[in-house]
């Protein structure tokens, strides 16, 4: 028996009957009875020893309650003549007269008195103790008469039925945990004596065992060697006939323990067993059936059904099972019927008690028996609940906190990825947007492009015609020519070097390629600047001059980006200056480096920049141009901001606008090393 | 042809001037190269059949510049202009005033020497009406100015009855001075004194 759970017996499902006691009960025998009392006491202290303790005041103050209500009931009952004498055969704690008292009380109407004596058959026995026994209850009922009967045994029945005239004449009886076998063995009972018997039913147990384990074809029956042992052999053996044709049986009948165990362990899958257990074995040992039940559910490899509650907890699956409570409530009614009047031989009563199948679910489970199959009374032993059941209401809150957390982070996540993929748009935009800005000065530089390009091609192919012309006209035999040839071949090869170095500035700057991220110096880019310019300044007629500084000024990034401020910048001045006159059209383009900034400035003849339209220069799409976009400034922004610089405009005094851009020199080390 | 063509290559890029001046060399050209505009007014050309090679765009006056001032002298040296990116109001500004043609870098041989034949083919008709207008002009300046007179009236379609009368003197001697005019000017009959009179007047001072 497990002791260690204190809700062992507790079934939370809302389907199943819980009857939250010990249902412990053997009204086979009195040893039986007698073995399994110092267990029952044992581990009712054990199971309920701390809520004991904790409840002893509450169940104090109802206890107190429930007597004044019992006292007032009872002067109540009095009156009315509603008083029921309730005669158990054996002892006040044993499970099975506690279910039913309890059944008994459940059902009995509240204003009927309720008495109770046990006659703790079999340890008080014998004829002088009957004789003192049954005096006790004239005398002591004389006074108080009850107006019905109950009696719980077979024992108690008798007692009745032999000393009735004395006792208790005329008045009605309902008599309950009675087999039937023993209402067969004696005389019919008097009209006024009425009750439904018990009756033990092998073949129920066996038959729902069947049916939950279709496959099994072969049926093991163990019994024992003791009298009791050879009855329930002589039972089984009549009730396992009508399966005679579905498995075949197999009776282990008073074998020795050692023999019985090593055939349980050698029973294929296809066995099941059934046993009510035994007294004694082959070998002449004795047991109790409990104990017994326990090394056969140890030993066996297939499942083990038994009739008997005690059994449960042993390892047995369970079976049907006799219902005390049940029987209680249907003794309480028939006292009812009784007492409103009711003539015992009118009340129509059940032959029998229905069985109530009770069941280990560990060994439910362990031997997959289908739940949905469980009848829908059966009694589920040592179900725990799990978790999710015992903290309901826990588990849903640290369940929706977990989905809610989940949800949030998955929610974080995705608007993570959605502002990186918008960050990378924007960046593609960026970069598209800054290429666009370079392509439109391509279409700006077109002429002087052209130009550049042009020059070189135009030389190379009037060189190759002369040298054309000079082959056609006379062979190439004189010294003189010869040289002129060789010249002409020079001269095509440098041309050519010539335009392809131009071609080469112009795809390092209108080329869509990745941004850079390398050190360059600040006045290779004006220089460079310089030389792509150049043209165009002579087609502007604007004089372009460059003024590098003496050392190095080294920025971090990509060069290209920054010429391509600058190239902005000069052309914009260049704009500016379109409308001047000759002496005004000047563009100086300087570096200056100090120990913490590097400055970059655009400087012009012009009339400088308009007043109201400083704060504006460089938003997007403003432009003075009719033709402009107004991107040049906004994107020269955006690139010298992403350099770690700054850009700013101003009218000089004197000269016209002056565009400065600033970027701080990295690394404090820099100039140090730089100067040595 | 007694002296071959002299063509003047004006651009400031030496390699390209470089490649036409051989180019037009082996084409039996006279060439001579000039690496601004300066250059050329600084070292003006001896008149002899030629024409110009001219680059637009350069340092200091362009091309363009260059064309008006020569017009301006009344140089009748044909113009080519070469350009490395062909702008449309460049070459409609350069055809208006006369130039020959307008060509675009890198210029094939054909093209460019076809435009020199053409420029020059223009050059020596030029120089003809020139050098038939200072014969005229010379025999016309022999005249004496009593001739000169009578050669008006003639013109102008009077008879020499009328022309007498006008001038006050005898009919005589006006036949005797329109035979000397025709005489001096080369012509056989008055419809030919008009064609000359018309010439004269078409030929600048």
């Amino acid at each position: 028996m497990n002791h260690h759970y204190p809700n062992e017996r507790i079934d939370h499902s809302s389907r199943l009957h819980w009857t939250g006691r010990d249902q412990n009960w053997n009204y086979q025998c009195a040893e039986y009875h007698s073995t399994n009392l110092e267990k029952h006491y044992d581990l009712a202290k054990d199971s309920f020893h701390t809520m004991k303790d904790r409840l002893t005041t509450i169940t104090g103050l109802v206890l107190l309650l429930a007597a004044s209500w019992l006292m007032l009931a009872s002067v109540a009952a009095a009156e009315d003549g509603r008083h029921v004498l309730v005669l158990y055969s054996n002892h006040r704690l044993l499970p099975a007269n506690v279910e039913a008292d309890a059944g008994l009380r459940e059902t009995i109407s509240p204003d009927t008195e309720l008495s109770a004596e046990f006659l703790d058959y079999p340890r008080f026995s014998g004829e002088s103790y009957l004789r003192t026994l049954t005096a006790f209850l004239r005398t002591k009922y004389a006074l108080r008469p009850p107006a019905a009967i109950i009696v719980g045994g077979e024992e108690a029945l008798a007692l009745l039925l032999q000393y009735r005239a004395q006792l208790f004449p005329e008045i009605p009886v309902v008599h309950m945990g009675v087999m039937r076998a023993f209402l067969r063995d004696h005389p019919p009972l008097p009209a006024d004596v009425i009750g439904v018997p018990i009756e033990l039913d092998f073949s129920a147990t066996i038959e729902q065992a069947l049916r939950w384990h279709p496959r099994a074809s072969h049926l093991v029956l163990i019994t024992g060697a003791a009298v009791p042992d050879h009855a329930f052999e002589a039972q089984l053996r009549r009730d396992v006939g009508r399966f005679s044709g579905r498995v075949t049986t197999e009776f282990l009948a008073g074998l020795p323990t050692a023999t019985l165990q090593q055939r349980l362990g050698e029973l294929g899958d296809d066995a099941i067993v059934f046993t009510p257990g035994y007294f004694e074995d082959g070998a002449g040992d004795h047991f109790i059936p409990r104990a017994a039940a326990k090394l056969i559910a140890t030993a066996a490899t297939v499942p083990v059904y038994a009739p008997f509650d005690p059994f449960l907890g042993t390892g047995i699956v369970g079976g049907a099972m006799t219902p005390f409570l049940d029987m209680g409530r249907q003794a309480g009614q028939l006292v009812n019927a009784l007492l409103d009047g009711a003539a015992p031989a009118s009340l129509t009563v059940p032959t029998v008690m229905p069985l109530r199948w009770h069941l280990d679910w560990r060994q439910v489970r362990r031997w997959g028996i289908d739940a949905r199959a469980i009848p829908e009374d059966a009694v589920i032993h040592f179900r725990t609940p799990t978790f999710f059941e015992q903290y309901r209401r826990e588990s849903l809150l640290v369940l929706s906190m977990f989905v809610l957390q989940s949800g949030m982070i998955l929610w974080f996540l995705a608007e993570r990825r959605r502002r990186r993929r918008a960050e990378l748009t924007l960046q593609k935009q960026r970069f598209e947007l800054v290429h666009a800005s370079r392509l439109a000065v391509a279409g700006e530089l077109t002429a002087s492009i052209a130009h550049e390009i042009n020059q070189p091609l135009g030389a190379i192919l009037s060189n190759a015609d002369a040298a054309d012309l000079m082959l056609e006209s006379s062979p190439a035999s004189s010294q003189a020519q010869r040289e002129e040839l060789r010249a002409i071949l020079a001269d095509i090869r440098r041309d050519d070097l010539r335009a392809s170095a131009v071609i080469q500035r112009l795809r390092g700057l209108f080329a869509k390629q990745a941004v850079e991220h390398q050190p360059f110096d600040l006045n290779d880019v004006v220089r460079d600047t310089e030389s792509l310019l150049r043209i165009e300044a002579r087609r502007r007629r604007v004089s372009l001059d460059t003024q590098p500084a003496a050392r190095t000024a080294r920025l971090l990034g990509d060069r290209i980006q920054i010429q391509q401020v600058l190239i902005n910048l000069v052309l914009n001045a260049m704009d500016a200056l379109a409308q001047q006159p000759e002496e005004r059209r000047t563009v100086v383009v300087s570096v200056a480096v100090t120990a913490d900034v590097m400055t970059l400035r655009v400087v012009d003849g012009g009339l400088g920049i308009a007043f109201e339209h400083l704060p504006q220069l460089s938003d997007s799409f403003f432009s003075t141009k009719r033709q402009g976009m107004g991107l040049g400034l906004s994107i020269a922004r955006t690139l010298v901001e992403a350099h770690g610089g700054r850009i700013r405009a101003e009218n000089a005094p004197g000269l016209g606008a002056v565009f400065q851009v600033e970027f701080p020199v990295v690394g404090g080390s820099q100039s140090t090393w730089e100067t040595v | 042809m007694s002296a071959p063509a002299l063509i003047h290559v004006v651009d400031d890029d030496a390699s390209l001037r470089t490649a036409l001046s051989r180019l037009l060399s082996a084409a039996g050209f006279a060439v001579r190269g000039y690496a601004s505009t300066g250059d050329f007014l600084l070292d003006p050309p001896p008149d002899r059949p030629g024409c110009l090679l001219l680059d637009v765009r350069m340092p200091g006056p362009s091309g363009l510049e260059l064309q008006t001032f020569l017009r301006r002298q009344g140089s009748p040296l044909p113009i080519i202009f070469l350009t490395g990116h062909a702008e449309v109001a460049a070459s409609v500004q350069a055809m208006k005033a006369g130039a020959v043609d307008f060509l675009t870098k890198p210029v094939a041989r054909e093209a460019l020497l076809d435009a020199v034949r053409h420029a020059l083919e223009q050059d020596t008709r030029q120089r003809a009406d020139r050098d038939e207008a200072q014969q005229l002009r010379a025999r016309f300046d022999a005249l004496t100015p009593r001739e000169r007179a009578v050669f008006d009236q003639v013109v102008a379609g009077r008879l020499n009855k009328a022309i007498a009368e006008a001038m006050g003197i005898a009919e005589r001697t006006v036949k005797l001075q329109r035979a000397q005019v025709m005489t001096k000017l080369g012509a056989s009959s008055a419809a030919e004194l008009g064609r000359l009179a018309e010439r004269l007047r078409q030929l600048p001072d």
